[in-house]
């Protein structure tokens, strides 16, 4: 315990320097604008801007991107309350509520309560951030490649089942994004793989450009041709103060939202979406006049909004403490860590405590400038919501290409991205997800090189997965996660993952 | 060929085939299960041509960035699609295209040191 505020003094010492404290308001700011503007989502936002961190220092440019990270979860709920147009996924079901409190002239309180609830929720989600990331790094290092392969496959079948649509098709964007990060040289024996001559590609394909052509490009592509200037209320700031009523009908959602919004953040997959749904049917069964939820209940927007934001939170405890990112935002995060040349793992928060405790002392830091940045600058974000997108899409395209580019100096990284952006494009029209290829890009590396270690500590024997005690509990959870995926072909009952899917694609 | 290696001693080839045949048997069962699922004739297209021209643009940042050099290669990318797919006013496209070209340049190259590619004229 000791040890712990010795650490976070030492990260406010970080955080609280002029440079950081920029960086951070910079990376809020940001992050609100990505989050309010639909089809700008936090993780083209986050790859696209990778480059502009390059030249700063590791703690400085990790304080920049998580900073557009969460400030893109507090951006999405302002389009969905004033339009009901989710600015990203993670904010459909703040539509609901949201909106209907709106269209009863209640927008400028609605918006509190979300920028209050995720203030909140975001804070409290740091000290379990804080307190639970260290001892799980200890404990993962026993682990071994065994452990490690197991514990990625886990990951990686979680990811397929809680990421929305057909679990099948989920696993084979797993495996597609596995196979890409098969490409360039092997690490192990040096060997060209899948390259075809095109020296650029011995390093492999980088996360940036898929992520960009994936999620950047694709939306480009699936929603350009869309006209007309949207019709947006703007509210002012004397409006913003909900009422004591809508004050006390709100504190307990948020705070059930938060600890909600955490735990299911730390399971991979599309945890931040799948936490306001969780969080919206809590409180609607526990509410004593269930019959307001749909119709402007502050309690819908209030659970589900804490919920996403302590949710991302919570998507960043394995990323730091195991070096294993549960979706494509930590995994671009983790990318840029690499970017920097700190390795994460169990060893990070040991070897790197600057950076780990900077990081999160800065987001305590972040949320107040969050809080003070959604509040009172809510029109301007809304004056955002103005341009029309056949001005904003070829403004996003030159902000893909640059910083794509300047990630290797490379005209293949365009390249790439701009296939990636086919492939994204065709994906969704054919009901497919990108997020599983990014995680499987990233993972690539790290399953691979620690399965072909197993084989070898084993002398080719298969067996070394179901011989040690932690390994055969993540098998044993794998192997049920696959069964519950048959259990819709048995029993025909709209569930959860239907509720995700329709969410997804309206985000 | 990529060598397989022995499972003892797996070789870059091993892990990729292991997923290769994962990926056909995932396939296979995605075949199978097509009944279910929604007819191609049901997926819309109505964005494809200005998807074909984004594309376009795409390519050409591709090809020409190095070549051209990257305010040169914008200007030709935002004025296509500023002034030809979306036919906005000339002194806006004008306006639009030479301040994002140039801005994104001054930004990124001077400001925050990413080095961006000069054509052949220093431009």
């Amino acid at each position: 315990m000791g040890d712990t505020f010795h650490h976070l003094l030492l990260g406010f010492s970080t955080a609280l320097t002029a440079t950081n404290l920029f960086y951070g308001f910079v990376g809020c700011f940001i992050g609100t604008i990505v989050g309010v503007l639909p089809g700008v989502g936090p993780l083209a936002g986050i790859s696209m801007l990778l480059p502009t961190t390059f030249g700063l220092d590791t703690t400085s440019a990790i304080i920049l991107l998580a900073g557009i990270y969460y400030g893109a979860m507090y951006g999405g709920s302002t389009t969905s309350i004033l339009m009901k147009i989710p600015g990203e996924a993670a904010s459909v079901v703040t539509c609901i509520d949201g909106y209907a409190m709106a269209q009863k002239g209640r927008a400028g309180p609605a918006l509190a309560i979300a920028a209050i609830g995720s203030y909140i929720a975001g804070t409290l989600s740091v000290v379990g951030l804080m307190f639970l990331a260290p001892p799980l790094a200890r404990f993962a290092l026993r682990f071994g490649p065994p452990e490690y392969v197991s514990l990625l496959v886990l990951g990686l079948i979680v990811l397929g089942y809680m990421t929305g649509g057909s679990v099948i098709k989920n696993l084979s964007m797993i495996v597609l994004g596995l196979l890409f990060g098969m490409i360039g040289i092997d690490q192990m024996t040096g060997y060209f793989r899948f390259s075809y001559g095109i020296v650029a590609l011995g390093d492999g394909i980088g996360i940036v450009p898929v992520a960009v052509g994936l999620f950047g490009i694709a939306e480009i592509l699936a929603t350009a041709g869309q006209s007309g200037r949207p019709e947006v209320t703007k509210p002012r700031f004397r409006d913003l103060i909900p009422s004591r009523q809508e004050f006390r009908e709100s504190w307990w959602p948020m705070g059930r939202g938060t600890v909600l919004g955490f735990l299911i953040g730390i399971i991979p997959g599309s945890a931040h979406i799948i936490s306001t749904f969780v969080s919206y049917a809590v409180e609607r069964r526990i509410s004593k006049h269930p019959e307001k939820f749909g119709k402007g209940a502050v309690e819908g927007v209030a659970g589900p909004e804490s919920a996403n934001n302590a949710a991302s939170c919570g998507a960043l405890v394995p990323m730091l403490a195991l070096g294993v990112p549960t979706g494509g935002i930590p995994a671009v995060l983790l990318a840029s860590l690499m970017v920097h040349g700190i390795n994460p793992g169990p060893l990070f928060i040991k070897e790197q405590p600057t950076v780990f405790w900077g990081l999160v002392a800065s987001m305590y830091v972040g949320n107040v400038i969050l809080l003070l940045l959604n509040l009172p600058l809510v029109g301007l974000f809304v004056n955002f919501l103005r341009i029309p997108y056949r001005i904003l899409y070829p403004t996003i395209l030159m902000f893909c290409v640059v910083g794509v580019y300047a990630v290797n100096s490379s005209f293949v990284d365009v390249g790439i991205m701009s296939v990636m952006g086919v492939l994204g494009y065709l994906l969704r029209k054919f009901d497919f997800e990108t997020a599983p290829v990014v995680l499987g890009v990233v993972l690539a590396p790290i399953i691979e090189v620690s399965f072909r270690q197993s084989l070898a500590m084993s002398d080719g024997r298969y067996a070394i997965f179901v011989q040690r005690p932690v390994s055969i509990v993540f098998l044993a959870s794998a192997v049920a996660m696959i069964l519950l995926a048959f259990k819709p072909l048995i029993r025909k009952k709209r569930g959860f993952r239907d509720q995700l899917t329709d969410a997804e694609k309206s985000g | 060929m990529l060598p397989l290696g022995t499972h003892g001693r797996p070789g870059p080839g091993y892990f990729p085939l292991l997923l290769s045949v994962l990926l056909g048997v995932l396939g296979l069962l995605l075949f199978l299960r097509g009944g279910s699922s929604a007819h191609f004739r049901s997926i819309r297209w109505e964005e494809a041509k200005h998807a074909a021209a984004i594309l376009a643009c795409s390519f050409l940042a591709t090809f020409g960035i190095e070549k051209l050099g990257y305010r040169i290669t914008m200007i030709l990318i935002l004025g296509f699609l500023f002034g030809v797919v979306e036919r906005l006013k000339l002194w806006l496209v004008f306006v639009l295209t030479i301040g994002l070209s140039l801005g994104s340049f001054w930004v990124f190259d001077s400001l925050l040191r990413v080095i961006l590619p000069r054509g052949g004229f220093g431009f």
